[in-house]
């Protein structure tokens, strides 16, 4: 491999661990406050991409403009998913096995109501913007990675604003640190799940935009994602925004390098395999590491 | 004779920090043994360590003559290591009678029923792990009698007042058969009355040749039924002795005052009203880095 | 009272000795006890039915055999092949959902991975038939190399509590599914044909599914009121107080699981047999693992029957539906279990003795007030 083929994965990796953890972390904001591993995240990835998708069909709207206008669509789409259902589940510190199965239903909801209104044909986002690439020396970079990538890590930037600046982001970090301290000082846990469930489900659905630009789909279009954010925010800590970055790019890493060495039909299961060696090597699941991590500080 | 137990050296640490630091002492079969101390002494850390909830980072085990150090949970159990909880933990949606019966068909009677079935007095069938349904069933009714339980067998776990969950932690605990007993705080929560009548449960169990070793947080309980005292302050061993002998030691009233006030010392009757009902064997590290 | 001898098995002859008195006669068999049926009754349904256990508990195997005998006298009435092959594949799926009820329901453990099982054994079973075996050894050999699976997946994924394993048997499922695309042995993504010589009866795969299906049931009853039942109904409800009870929480997990990836493989393999054809994104694919888990969620988790008649539903409406509207049955069923985890835990068969227990008290309530 020559030196500039290795600068051109090394961007492609870094340019895909932005998306990477622009997807993963809605994840991690519901798992974080509520204990609930969201398995619905593929079906509202799915939503994302068909919402950009009609947006730019019907209405010539920018992708761009699309995702952005995923954001506040999305989040009331949560609240609404929160009042009509989540709430009803029995409050748990441990995620439950009801929790588990009740966002599975609703993915296979979501899921089919997708391939019943959009059929089962790939589509696609075409805009000029799709096929051009920016040529820099020995470097190539496809402009549209590039500019969703600048959407991840501008997405991100404001999720950390509002996560340190605002009351809200605070209690939203008591929550994740420790639920009853959070109550004792004064957090309205049933309302601050409420808004971090809208914005777990606004990333996602702005995620799938994003994906969308970069990736035909279908209404099956979230499970693979489904499981690469998964082995995201497990190597990651699961309740840990740095954590997801993190897990992003070894992830993005190793999915783009192993091309080198793997046969191409394998691929897949990387994302797979390391999931199961995280959550195997780590014998509490997370949370035993999280603890030690927690008794050290 | 040597001993039921031998504890030599026993460390426990959790990120760096001491939780129980070298405690040794012995258990010489047939009697009941006390194990008391302020909060997060680490006396749940004990217990955890030897009913094999937790293993220890130093130190050894010798239960009947075997080294049982780091031995899991079930199989301490078969070993004849049994324990109760502190926060009653029941199987909530089975039977009283069923929760008794997983330590019926799993503790150590079972083994020793499975491994050979002469050893059950010449019985005429041959029974074997899958023969004692029945014979469970009928097993745990009597543990259940024991325990003034019987009237509820057919209830739902879930559905028992907190007295009568203390019983059944303590009826599920002697259907294993066990010939190390450890309670942990079961006069916690209950009425002076109640409480009075799980002492004199231990005092039978003893008689019927079980050893305890009983951890409480009240030393008036403690007081009342122990023939020695074991006395732990920051995971250490402060002091052994009979019970009068501890009650005056200096040592001992210092770390009792000083370190959890008055209140501890002197609080009423059995009713040590569970001042710390939620700590569970998690808590007690972090209670003792505070200490 | 310490025994003499040092070490070895010698100390426990104390106890075991010291024991006999307390205990009642040895040597009665588990199958005649009316007891312990009752552990069953409270894990479906704590309380209601705790009251009227007794009826529906000796009535079981019973109305088992009657079920299996009025299904094996189906094809007296001359039904059509579409008919027999709807039962066939119903009955397939019934074997795999109350296999799946063996771990998932007693024990707890929600596994999003018996996909793996049922492919596995689909694969061995076609191999072995095109090496020449007849259909039942090859059925045996799905079998185990399902439960050799099972030990390989359980093995590292059992140390993981609820979610955590859910999780980690998907990521299982997938990683083997796309290892399965890309073993060209078995061809690849195109699939693998099985060459049968002799002609096709229909009936026999009707009756050799029938047999597995019943034996499922069966071994489900038994394993119910086994000692294994116990340990897994202990460890669903608290996994660590059941090891302090003497349960060993491993082994009772990954016994289950076998038994569980036994039947599901000769499921797989019976239903090899009869395609005649295995591909990887159909016997992997992760819509199998999906369905041999809402089966016997949807039909009342944890109990005898619960997993048959969520196998029912399923096998019959899936096959009537999918040919119009591929994708309603699983807007269905995904709508059917938000709603069963919200409100009916116990599922269909809950459901169904709940309004049963309901119209009852009902009935007693008008003759209470009619007799003074």
């Amino acid at each position: 491999m020559s030196g500039a083929d290795f600068l051109n994965l090394l961007i492609a990796a870094l340019l895909l661990a932005g998306v990477y953890a622009a997807m993963s972390v809605g994840m991690t904001i519901i798992y974080g406050v509520m204990k609930i591993v969201n398995l619905a995240h593929a079906g509202v990835l799915m939503l994302g991409a068909y919402f950009v998708y009609e947006l730019y069909e019907r209405w010539r709207i920018d992708p761009l403009l699309g995702v952005v206008l995923a954001f506040p669509v999305f989040f009331l789409f949560g609240v609404g998913l929160h009042r009509a259902l989540i709430r009803r589940l029995p409050p748990s510190d441990q995620p439950t096995l009801a929790s588990l199965l009740l966002l599975f239903g609703l993915w296979l909801v979501l899921q089919n109501l997708g391939y019943l209104i959009w059929g089962n044909a790939d589509r696609a986002i075409l805009t000029p913007r799709t096929l051009s690439v920016l040529q820099l020396g020995p470097i190539t970079v496809p402009t549209v990675r590039l500019v969703v990538f600048g959407g991840a890590v501008a997405a991100l930037a404001a999720l950390e604003v509002v996560l340190h600046r605002t009351w809200f982001g605070r209690a939203v970090r008591a929550l994740m640190q420790n639920r009853d301290a959070g109550r004792l000082v004064g957090v309205d846990v049933e309302s601050t799940a409420r808004v971090a469930f809208g914005m777990g489900i606004a990333f996602a659905g702005a995620a799938g935009g994003m994906l969308a630009m970069l990736y035909s789909f279908s209404p099956d279009f979230g499970s693979p994602f489904l499981l690469r954010a998964f082995v995201i925010i497990v190597l990651g800590g699961l309740e840990s925004f740095s954590g997801v970055a993190a897990g992003a790019l070894i992830l993005a890493l190793l999915e783009t390098f192993s091309i080198q060495v793997l046969p191409a039909g394998y691929q897949p299961a990387i994302a797979f395999s390391l999931l199961v060696v995280a959550l195997a090597v780590l014998p509490q699941g997370v949370a035993g590491l999280l603890n030690r991590r927690r008794r050290l500080t | 004779m040597p001993p039921l137990l031998r504890v030599e050296g026993l460390t426990r640490t959790f990120a760096g920090l001491a939780a129980l630091q070298g405690v040794s002492f012995e258990l010489e079969a047939g009697g009941i043994f006390g194990l008391i101390g302020p909060n997060g002494a680490g006396k749940t850390t004990l217990l955890a360590i030897l009913a094999g909830a937790l293993r220890p980072t130093a130190g050894r085990i010798v239960f009947e003559e075997r080294d049982v150090t780091g031995m899991p949970a079930f199989a301490a159990v078969r070993a004849g290591i049994v324990r109760t909880h502190q926060v009653p933990r029941p199987f909530r949606t089975l039977s009283v009678l069923d929760n008794v019966e997983v330590g019926i068909r799993f503790g150590r009677a079972s083994r020793a029923a499975a491994a050979g079935p002469a050893a059950m007095g010449g019985g005429a069938g041959s029974g074997g792990s899958f023969g004692g349904a029945r014979d469970a069933a009928g097993g745990a009714m009597q543990v259940l009698e024991r325990v003034g339980l019987a009237h509820r067998a057919r209830a739902a776990a879930g559905t028992l007042s907190v007295g009568d969950q203390k019983r059944l932690e303590l009826a599920r605990a002697l259907a294993a058969r066990p010939s190390l007993l450890l309670c942990d705080e079961v006069c916690s929560g209950l009425t002076a009355a109640e409480a009075e009548s799980v002492l004199r449960l231990l005092r039978e169990i003893r008689a019927a040749g079980t050893t305890i070793l009983y951890v409480e947080h009240d030393l008036k309980a403690i007081m009342a039924v122990c023939d020695r005292v074991i006395v732990m302050d920051h995971g250490q061993k402060l002091a052994e002795g009979s019970p009068a002998a501890v009650q005056t030691n200096p040592a001992v009233i210092e770390a009792y005052i000083g370190a959890s006030g008055k209140g501890a010392a002197s609080s009423e009757g059995g009713a040590g009203a569970g001042d710390n009902g939620g700590a569970a064997a998690a808590a007690e590290p972090a209670g003792s880095t505070e200490a | 009272m310490t025994a003499a001898g040092a070490g070895g098995p010698a100390p426990d002859a104390g106890p075991a000795t010291k024991a006999t008195p307390k205990g009642a006669a040895p040597g009665s068999m588990a199958t005649n006890g009316a007891a312990p049926g009752s552990m069953a009754t409270n894990g479906a349904a704590p309380s209601s039915m705790a009251a009227n256990g007794a009826a529906p508990k000796s009535m079981a195997p019973f109305a088992a055999v009657l079920l299996g005998a009025a299904l094996a006298a189906v094809p007296l009435f001359g039904p059509g092949p579409n008919t027999i092959r709807l039962l066939f594949v119903t009955l397939v799926w019934v074997t795999a959902s109350v296999a799946w009820n063996l771990l998932g329901g007693f024990g707890g453990q929600v596994s999003f991975g018996f996909a793996v099982f049922y492919g596995l054994g689909a694969y061995a079973a076609a191999v072995a038939l095109n090496a020449g075996w007849d259909p039942s050894s090859s059925c045996l050999l799905a079998a185990g190399v399902g439960v050799a699976a099972s030990l390989a997946i359980g093995l590292p994924t059992f140390r993981l509590k609820g979610p955590y394993f859910a999780i980690a048997t998907i990521g299982v499922s997938e990683a083997v599914r796309v290892v399965m695309t890309n073993v060209q042995a078995t061809g690849g993504a195109s699939g693998y044909r099985v060459m049968e010589h002799g002609p096709f009866h229909q009936l026999q795969h009707f009756y050799s599914a029938l047999a597995l299906a019943a034996a499922a049931v069966a071994v489900s009853m038994l394993v119910r009121r086994s000692r294994l039942g116990l340990a897994l109904v202990a460890v669903r409800e608290d996994e660590e107080g059941a090891a302090d009870l003497g349960v060993n929480p491993l082994r009772t997990k990954l016994l289950a699981h076998a038994i569980a990836a036994a039947l599901t493989g000769a499921a797989g393999g019976i239903h090899a047999r009869y395609a005649a054809y295995v591909n990887p994104q159909g016997e992997f694919a992760f819509a199998i693992s999906v369905a041999i888990l809402l089966m016997p969620i949807i039909g009342g988790v944890g109990t005898i029957w619960g997993p048959v008649v969520g196998a029912a539903i399923y096998g019959l409406v899936h096959e009537e539906i999918i040919a119009a509207f591929p994708q309603l049955h699983l807007l269905i069923y995904g709508s059917l279990l938000i709603l069963i985890v919200l409100f009916e835990p116990a599922g269909i068969v809950g459901l169904a003795s709940r309004l049963f227990h309901a119209a009852l008290r009902r009935r007693h309530r008008r003759v209470d007030a009619a007799a003074p």
